[in-house]
């Protein structure tokens, strides 16, 4: 009794070891330092997908389990660059600083506002400092700055002016700040290089050196810097006048003097004022400033604005509307789309079929955006296997189209009972429907189903349809009793034996993913009740 | 006296010698610079930027269309382009993992890698004309950099080349190529996009649109969960575009 007892034992504790083998096996993962792919750092399932070469490592656990594939940032203190979800012997491998912090917020990684010179971005403090040491100037580090979009339209623009000298017994004028004024002060001998493709024949012949051009003697005197005026300005008596011609300044269309410097914003109705030949005028003080339409395609006004959809473009001839003065005006950047005219900055929704179902296989939704006179489409599907597990979603607001991809929260669904549960937004996007069927006997059934269904890779056989098990079937028992004359009478759930009862559980199958409804009809037996 | 007969073959000789003088000057025209290579005895630097510069410009474009390599090794195929994932994960609802982290410098290298073979042919091309020039030739190779600055893309060979020629040496310490290129910009926003990604598993496409007017930036879906950025300068053109796969969806159920 006791030997069989113990053989019990023994025959117990081996099946439990195996067991705990069998499912362990079945649950390894491989962290991969490298993959024979070459990805670094992946979790695989066998160890033959590892790259083993080189003393690369590959142990049979997740790679947050490791420590070579601990993920965490990554700083370049050269480059002034933080990296963000970094392995850290990628990390220092490539001389980069690793933080355990995964998302950088680190000091070294905190971004600001960077102004250095004209020029504004957002960036790291490192990168800033880089940017200023490569133009030999400062670097302004706005911590006060919070978001990129105030970063890039607060650049401070130093103040310009006349800056008159005498060049070779001319007196003339460039349009600069003061601080370009003085680097050009000064008597100044250079010689300048000209090499040019076609050089004559003459000096190839004769050997002459290409790279040295006629030279050229500037000689300029002090200069004198008028702050707020332009180069224009007849009391400056400067060789420099007003002219017909513009050019585009900074997205903007401006008048142009006879020395090639900019003078004020287009308008043609100032050409003739002196005044505004003289002195700047900012653009809030000039023609069309914050038009609603940009001032796009206006022949007189050239303060175009990028944000409200115009750009300082040059005119072409047929196609647009020739500027009073110059070659330049405000292009309109708004788009044309089926008929329908988008402004600059709008996104909205289109899908790809032409069926009226959202849930049509391989129907798949995309967000258009408007840009810069183009239209650019961005699928939803990106970012996911299948088509629809990201939506697109559009709002509208003072008749300006906003559009995104969201997630399709269509998982649980089905499981909800409750019409209220079903149609909460903010944990589903689910619809609540109620089907019933055509015919003189009605059978309403509720069902909370997806509002747009999940799109399924249909046309792999990965089973995804056929696998439904339970949450794919809607059963319907229909009960019958015998009749006292020997047939049968429908009991229960007489109305599914309809066809219309059929279209509508179509209806929901075709909510639930790519799949087509299926009937079957099963038979069953006649048993004794109770009465 | 000249009989008239004689004056004019006189005449016609004149003219058949004008004509032979004025073809043999069109010829040294179209002939004679190419000879002279130009200008390589007095201009070493122009002669090196002439010989690099065409497979420097070809090997960054390239290079920008693959994801900032030269030979992706982890790719996703668009267009029948290899373009690398630069930041990727093989899992569902995982964040990506940086393949890259120091994009800039790995694309430096690569450009530098890049035109390693060239560099040698075009020092040895010119080393040999000057000495075929009768020139005494001194040349220290020492190490080339490419850097990828604002708006420009600079390469630097810390070569030196002594040319002596009778009691004259001429001396060139430095060799510079400069190129307009803002793959720069493209790069910084690519590390931005990337950021993204990697800590929401997507980025905004139009935020970067609004902030720099000159970028066109487009999104394209694979498939299989992967995205391919792609930035384009629409004032010149260039390019730059990768491949990220980060927090996908399986399709279906999930079975």
């Amino acid at each position: 009794m006791k030997k069989e007892n113990t053989k019990k034992i023994f025959f117990g504790v081996f099946l439990l070891i195996t067991l705990i083998g069998i499912i362990s096996a079945a649950d390894v993962s491989y962290c991969c330092e490298r993959t024979t792919g070459g990805a670094w750092c992946m979790n695989m399932d066998s160890q033959s997908e590892c790259d083993t070469t080189g003393g690369l490592k590959a142990e049979p656990t997740f790679c947050e389990s490791t420590s070579y594939c601990r993920m965490g940032c990554c700083y370049d203190s050269k480059e002034g660059t933080c990296s963000t979800n970094t392995a850290k012997k990628t990390c220092e491998n490539g001389g980069g600083t690793w933080s355990n912090n995964a998302d950088c917020e680190i000091e070294q990684c905190e971004e600001g506002c960077c102004i250095v010179g004209e020029t504004a971005f957002w960036n790291t403090l490192t990168v800033c400092k880089k940017y200023a040491s490569i133009y030999g100037l400062e670097a302004n580090f706005r911590k006060d700055i919070s978001s990129e979009l105030q970063c890039i339209i607060s650049t401070n623009l130093d103040v310009k002016g006349a800056c008159v000298f005498e060049e070779n017994g001319v007196k003339t004028c460039k349009f600069l700040t003061k601080e370009e004024c003085n680097n050009i002060e000064g008597t100044t001998d250079s010689t300048t290089t000209t090499t040019s493709e076609g050089s004559s024949w003459l000096s190839n012949l004769f050997g002459n050196d290409e790279s040295e051009g006629p030279s050229t003697i500037l000689s300029i005197s002090s200069t004198n810097f008028y702050e707020g005026f332009l180069c224009s300005a007849e009391q400056l008596a400067t060789n420099c006048a007003k002219t017909e011609k513009t050019m585009c300044y900074n997205e903007k269309v401006y008048f142009v003097d006879s020395c090639g410097n900019i003078a004020n914003i287009y308008d043609s109705s100032k050409y003739n004022d002196d005044n505004y030949w003289t002195k700047i005028v900012k653009e809030e003080n000039s023609c069309g400033y914050e038009a609603s339409d940009g001032n796009a395609n206006s022949q007189t006004c050239g303060n175009c604005d990028y944000y409200f959809g115009s750009t300082c473009k040059s005119y072409q001839r047929g196609t647009d509307k020739s500027p009073k003065y110059g070659d330049n005006l405000c292009k309109d950047l708004s788009c044309k789309y089926n008929g329908k005219t988008y402004k600059h900055g709008e996104t909205w929704c289109v899908t790809n079929t032409k069926v009226a179902k959202l849930n049509a296989p391989g129907s798949e939704q995309f967000r258009l955006s408007c840009y810069n006179g183009e239209v650019l489409a961005e699928s939803c599907g990106a970012g996911s296997e299948g088509p629809r597990n990201l939506v697109c979603s559009e709002t509208e607001i003072n008749g300006y189209s906003s559009a995104g991809c969201v997630v399709n929260k269509w998982q649980d669904c089905t499981a909800q009972t409750e019409k209220d549960d079903c149609e909460n937004e903010e944990l589903r996007d689910c619809k609540w429907i109620k089907t019933t069927n055509s015919g003189s006997l009605k059978l309403t059934k509720e069902y909370c189903i997806p509002s747009v269904a999940p799109g399924f890779n249909f046309w792999e056989d990965t089973g995804t349809c056929t696998d439904f098990g339970t949450s794919g079937t809607i059963t319907c028992v229909v009960t019958y009793v015998k009749s006292i004359l020997g047939g049968k009478d429908c009991d229960k759930n007489c109305a599914c034996e309809y066809d219309s009862w059929q279209e509508n559980m179509a209806e929901v199958c075709e909510s639930l993913g790519d799949c087509e409804l299926e009937v079957k009809v099963g038979k069953g037996e006649f048993k004794e009740v109770d009465a | 006296m000249i009989k008239r007969g004689e004056k004019r073959g006189q005449v016609t000789i004149f003219i058949i010698i004008a004509v032979i003088i004025v073809a043999l000057a069109v010829l040294i025209y179209f002939v004679y610079p190419k000879i002279t290579t130009s200008g390589i005895e007095t201009n070493p630097t122009q002669y090196i930027q002439d010989c690099l510069k065409g497979d420097i410009e070809t090997n960054i474009n390239k290079i920008s269309l693959q994801g900032g390599s030269l030979n992706p090794t982890l790719y996703s195929l668009y267009n029948d382009e290899k373009i690398e994932y630069i930041c990727y994960t093989n899992e569902y609802y995982q964040r990506c993992v940086m393949q890259q982290p120091f994009l800039k410098t790995h694309i430096e290298e690569e450009i530098k890698n890049s035109i390693s073979e060239k560099t040698k042919e075009c020092f040895d091309s010119l080393e040999e004309n000057y000495k075929k020039k009768g020139y005494e030739v001194n040349l220290i190779r020492n190490d080339y950099s490419v850097e990828l600055l604002p708006e420009k893309i600079v390469t630097t060979f810390d070569y030196y080349l002594g040319l002596t020629k009778g009691s004259t040496t001429n001396k060139y310490e430095v060799f510079k190529i400069v190129l307009n290129n803002n793959l720069y910009e493209l790069v910084s926003i690519s590390n931005s996009i990337l950021e993204s990604e990697a800590r929401y598993g997507d980025a905004e496409t139009t935020n970067y649109m609004t902030y720099y007017h000159w970028l066109k930036l487009e999104k394209k879906a694979i498939g299989d969960g992967t995205k391919i950025y792609i930035l384009t300068d629409r004032n010149s053109e260039n390019k730059f575009q990768f491949a990220s796969r980060s927090i996908v969806w399986p399709a279906g159920y999930g079975f």
